[in-house]
């Protein structure tokens, strides 16, 4: 999975004339509205961003709407209903560029756990009335529906990204949306390795850095939240994984917050699909 | 003066004491989250006491030993480059308004620092990094200024950890040269030898003994041990010749599949020096800055150029970089191996690959050699151009005097400078195009006058974007100019082939003024350029002109042509594949796409032109353009201060070789 293009068209450089400030819209579809609530966490900055783009689509923040057309269109959450399907390919439709946001939306999410068991077992096991949830088999990232110009990754998104993103968007030049390892992040800012120094499992070299490899400096293994990196080798890492524990210890690792991407499903599976073939009840604490 | 003098154990402080009022800041090993790093220390109770580590492949673990020895823990996973190559470092502050553009150095002056407890290992990898960072004159000043800066206090190691293999790196574990001062640790204190001029008053200030005979005996003894128990590991006699023939051997892809290219072993390897940058700005990109930080060649964005194309996709292109680079290439590039065997990258590996076993599978000592790839570098390697003029920090700034449109989507930049350096270019040269808050490009040097100096630049992404978009009377900051150019005195006498493709034209051009300047001195001169379509046709009305020449022959074709176009349709080789001339008198000078390049000169060569008198300039990523950011290595070539001019000859099978 190569990192989409992220370059906006008919930006020609600061000397030929003050850009148009882009529309930019927010939306969000099965998530936490973590992410796009990033964007507020810019405070220093939210006012000349407001000048400098026009946020025509926010419902967090602002009382605007718009239905289109945008230049750029962030999307947060996963797919998860047959009128979200429909609705994201209408924006698709009305927007020049599409760009998901967090893990919901670039690899479904928490929630797309589900996606490995029986959708009626699951709604039985989760909601009182399961009559009323009208919902997918299965919780899926926007790429899976429409194409996608660009991600920005995490749960939720890291605030520096969003500005780097937003700053690039402006000045017409390339974002710097780093596509390796955590694994430098940490040897950057000299974080001991808790995989080589303590045996703590770690997703860290597979897993795309931009959180500032946070676990690991707090003596955590990565959780993986900001998804596989380009070339991200899952099948050498479980197979070192599983020389001191079970298949279902490390099928579990992978199990996360960006479960179904390709590279971290396909290990899923790998190693007996994810915690618990079946819901009995709540408490369970898979995932 | 006495050759050795003892320090008691609990007097240790008191050398620490001597190293404060020299002013330093002590950086040493002590404990953080279950290993032992190098960090500053306030006391000499913070060293790892009574600790010791047990490596192996992948793995790593603290053990207490019950006694009262401070250094007897191998190497600390940090090694010292991070404080003479720190991992993060600014390096510009630009600003523009209006049409002007300012962009300054801001390196740091570095801390005074005293490094505590340096092994042997490590004085060989201070050495050898510093070589690399200083390699030629425009040597890096941020690390330059940073060793000179630190005070050695080396510890000679008395034991050694499973993952050691300095002895058969030549690099320990006797400490013989390059500390200030050199302790051995015994249970009850220190021998303390002076090795420099700066350590003398440090010393002196502390008032000590002379060692007893016994005592420097017990620190021998000491030391040769550690030999034996590491033995000889690495068969290092002849490596670099062997790995160098080993570049298509099966295992680059076996070790593929375990490695996760997470570059850990790069990162904590003592020798690897390469850095990428990165743009900070405002909103309006009117304040930027530019940072540079540890990066390596397991990532992809390292062999990344425009256009999406990639030189090193692969992780087996990747991990061969890695270790071709450590055993062999860095013999040619810097006359001595990249590698110190300290270990870190065999115990640091999240999945435990051992670079000992790869290089007895890749590059056994039984292993027939093949013929090598590339000719062999002198002893003590490469001499890079003369950059005499050129350090990374030195920004000259041009302004745009006028844009001449080219084509769809290129323009020439006629900027004017009166920066003698700038002036002083010669064709086949580059500059790095800074615009404040965009990428650095390399662009070539496309007109060389009085003045000034034009530079053709086609739109490929948004830094070449936003340069092609500039108008008359902006300003670019440069740094150059960079590279060896194209060797013209070598072609006189003799008959002129130049085969362009697309914007490659642009570095040609200065060659054709050049050699047209001086008709007489040639024979006959042959252009054959090759372009898409007739619309990216580049210098259309000075091609035009040349083909009105008696003296010149021109021929032109392109790929698709439109209604308009009468001329040729194909590949450029067709325009010489068939030729009547002499191939055997000729010196060509070639510039376009790659796939291009090496088509053009297997023909050139069908055609008897002599690989060394066939010139082509590469395209590769560049983030510094002196040979210290890593990114534009090709086998044991930097392209940026060997080339980007090379003979097709000297690039040997590196030219148009896959993932190289
Ligand atoms: C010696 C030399 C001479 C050259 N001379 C000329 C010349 O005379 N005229 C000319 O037009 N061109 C020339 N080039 C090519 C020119 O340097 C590139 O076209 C230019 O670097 C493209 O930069 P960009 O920012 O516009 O494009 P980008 O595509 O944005 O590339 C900018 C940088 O980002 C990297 N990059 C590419 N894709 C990505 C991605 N998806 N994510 C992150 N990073 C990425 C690239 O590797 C590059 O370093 C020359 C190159 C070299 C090496
Ligand atoms: S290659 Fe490995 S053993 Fe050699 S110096 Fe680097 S980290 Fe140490
Ligand atoms: S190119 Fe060489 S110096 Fe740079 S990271 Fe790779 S092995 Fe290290
Ligand atoms: S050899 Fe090991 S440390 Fe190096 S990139 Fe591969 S997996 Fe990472
Ligand atoms: S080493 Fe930095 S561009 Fe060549």
């Amino acid at each position: 999975m190569e990192p989409p293009e992220l370059i906006l068209p008919g930006r020609r450089g600061p000397r030929s004339g003050t850009p148009q400030r882009p529309r930019i819209g927010i939306v969000k579809f099965a998530s936490c509205d973590g992410c796009q609530l990033t964007l507020l966490d810019l405070e220093d900055e939210l006012l000349t961003i407001a000048d400098r783009v026009d946020l025509v689509e926010f419902a967090e923040a602002t009382s605007r709407r718009s239905a289109g057309p945008f230049d750029v269109l962030f999307v947060e959450g996963s797919i998860s209903t047959a009128e979200q399907v429909q609705e994201i390919a209408r924006l698709r439709a009305v927007s020049h560029r599409l760009v998901t946001i967090g893990a919901c939306a670039t690899a479904g999410g928490i929630q797309a756990i589900r996606n490995w068991f029986d959708p009626d077992e699951v709604r039985a096991a989760v909601y009182p009335e399961p009559t009323y949830v009208e919902s997918l088999a299965q919780a899926r990232p926007v790429a899976d529906f429409v194409a996608v110009d660009g991600e920005l990754r995490g749960c939720p998104i890291s605030p520096g990204q969003l500005r780097e993103f937003l700053v690039a968007l402006v000045t017409g030049r390339r974002p710097q949306l780093p596509d390796e390892a955590v694994c430098l992040e940490c040897k950057r800012r000299g974080v001991v390795c808790v995989a080589v120094a303590q045996g703590i499992p770690c997703l860290g070299p597979v897993t795309r850095t931009g959180c500032g490899a946070i676990c690991p400096a707090y003596g955590r293994g990565c959780y993986g939240c900001f998804g596989p990196r380009e070339s991200a080798n899952t099948t050498s890492l479980a197979r070192w994984l599983s020389d001191d524990r079970s298949a279902a210890d490390v099928g579990r690792l992978f199990a996360g917050f960006t479960a179904w991407s390709v590279p971290f499903r396909a290990t899923i599976d790998a190693y007996g699909g994810p915690p618990g073939q079946v819901l009995p009840a709540r408490e369970t604490d898979d995932a | 003066m006495p050759a050795a003098y003892f320090l008691p154990r609990n007097e240790l402080d008191r050398l620490f004491g001597a190293l404060v009022a020299d002013g330093r800041r002590i950086v040493g090993p002590t404990i953080a989250d279950g290993a032992v790093v190098y960090d500053e220390l306030n006391s000499s109770a913070e060293l790892p006491y009574g600790r010791t580590a047990d490596t192996a492949p992948g793995s790593y673990r603290l053990r207490t030993t019950g006694d009262r020895r401070a250094f007897d823990y191998g190497v600390a996973l940090t090694s010292w480059k991070r404080f003479t190559h720190p991992s993060l470092i600014p390096l510009t502050r630009a600003h523009r308004d209006a049409d002007r553009i300012v962009v300054e150095s801001v390196l740091e002056e570095p801390p005074k620092l005293a490094f505590v407890g340096v092994r042997a290992c490590e004085l060989a990898a201070l050495g050898i990094q510093e070589r690399a960072m200083r390699a030629g004159p425009a040597g890096d000043p941020d690390h330059a200024a940073r060793r000179d800066a630190a005070l050695i206090v080396a510890v000679e190691c008395a034991m050694a950890t499973s993952t050691c293999f300095c002895t058969s790196m030549a690099s320990g574990p006797e400490v013989d040269h390059g500390a200030d001062l050199v302790l051995s640790e015994l249970d009850d204190g220190f021998v303390v030898r002076v090795e420099s001029d700066a350590g003398v008053p440090v010393v002196a200030s502390l008032g000590l003994r002379a060692a007893a005979p016994d005592e420097v005996e017990r620190a021998t003894a000491q030391v040769a041990a550690v030999r034996e128990v590491i033995g000889d590991p690495v068969a290092a006699n002849g490596l670099a010749a062997r790995l160098r023939t080993a570049l298509d051997h099966p295992r680059w892809s076996e070790v593929a599949e375990r490695c996760l290219a997470c570059a850990n072993c790069t990162l904590v390897c003592p020798t690897c020096f390469c850095t990428s940058v990165g743009v900070a700005s405002d909103l309006d990109g009117a304040d930027a800055s530019t940072e540079r930080s540890w990066d390596s060649c397991f990532s992809l964005g390292f062999g990344r150029v425009a256009g999406d194309a990639n030189f090193r996709p692969k992780v087996r292109d990747r991990y061969r970089q890695w270790l071709t680079h450590k055993f062999s290439t860095w013999w040619d590039q810097f006359g001595s191996s990249g590698c110190v065997g300290c270990g870190r990258c065999i115990a640091w590996c999240p999945v435990g690959i051992d670079v000992r076993e790869e290089l007895a599978a890749i590059a056994p000592v039984s292993a027939p050699t093949g013929p090598i790839p590339w000719p062999p570098s002198p002893p003590e390697g490469r001499a890079p151009a003369a950059l005499a003029t050129i350090t990374p920090a030195r920004h000259v700034i041009a302004t745009v005097r006028s844009v001449v449109p080219e084509t769809a989507d290129s323009v020439t930049l006629r900027l004017a400078t009166n920066d003698e350096a700038v002036l002083d270019a010669r064709p086949g040269q580059f500059v790095m195009v800074e615009l404040p808050a965009f990428a650095t490009p390399p662009i070539s040097i496309s007109r060389i006058r009085p003045g000034g100096l034009d530079l053709t630049i086609r739109s490929a992404g948004p830094a070449t974007a936003a340069l092609t978009g500039l108008v008359a009377g902006a300003q670019v900051a440069l740094r150059g100019p960079l590279g060896r150019g194209w060797p013209i005195d070598a072609a006189i006498g003799r008959d002129v082939v130049i085969v362009a493709g697309g914007i490659g034209l642009a570095p040609l051009r200065p060659v054709i003024e050049a050699i047209l300047g001086e008709r007489p001195r040639f024979g006959a001169i042959r252009l054959y350029l090759g372009a898409r379509t007739p619309r990216d046709r580049l210098f259309v009305a000075e091609m035009n002109a040349l083909a009105g020449r008696a003296d010149v022959e021109v021929a032109e074709i392109v790929d698709r042509a439109g209604p308009e176009w009468l001329g040729q349709v194909g590949i450029v080789t067709q325009l010489f594949d068939q030729a009547g001339w002499d191939g055997s008198r000729a010196t060509a000078f070639v510039c376009g796409p790659e796939r291009m390049m090496q088509a053009t000169a297997v023909t050139l060569a069908e055609r008897g032109v002599n690989p060394t008198a066939i010139w082509l300039t590469l395209e590769r990523n560049m983030a510094c353009g002196v040979g210290t950011c890593g990114h534009c290595q090709l086998g044991p070539f930097f392209v940026c201060r060997d080339g980007p001019v090379f003979s097709v000859a000297e690039l040997g099978t590196a030219f148009g070789r896959e993932g190289l």
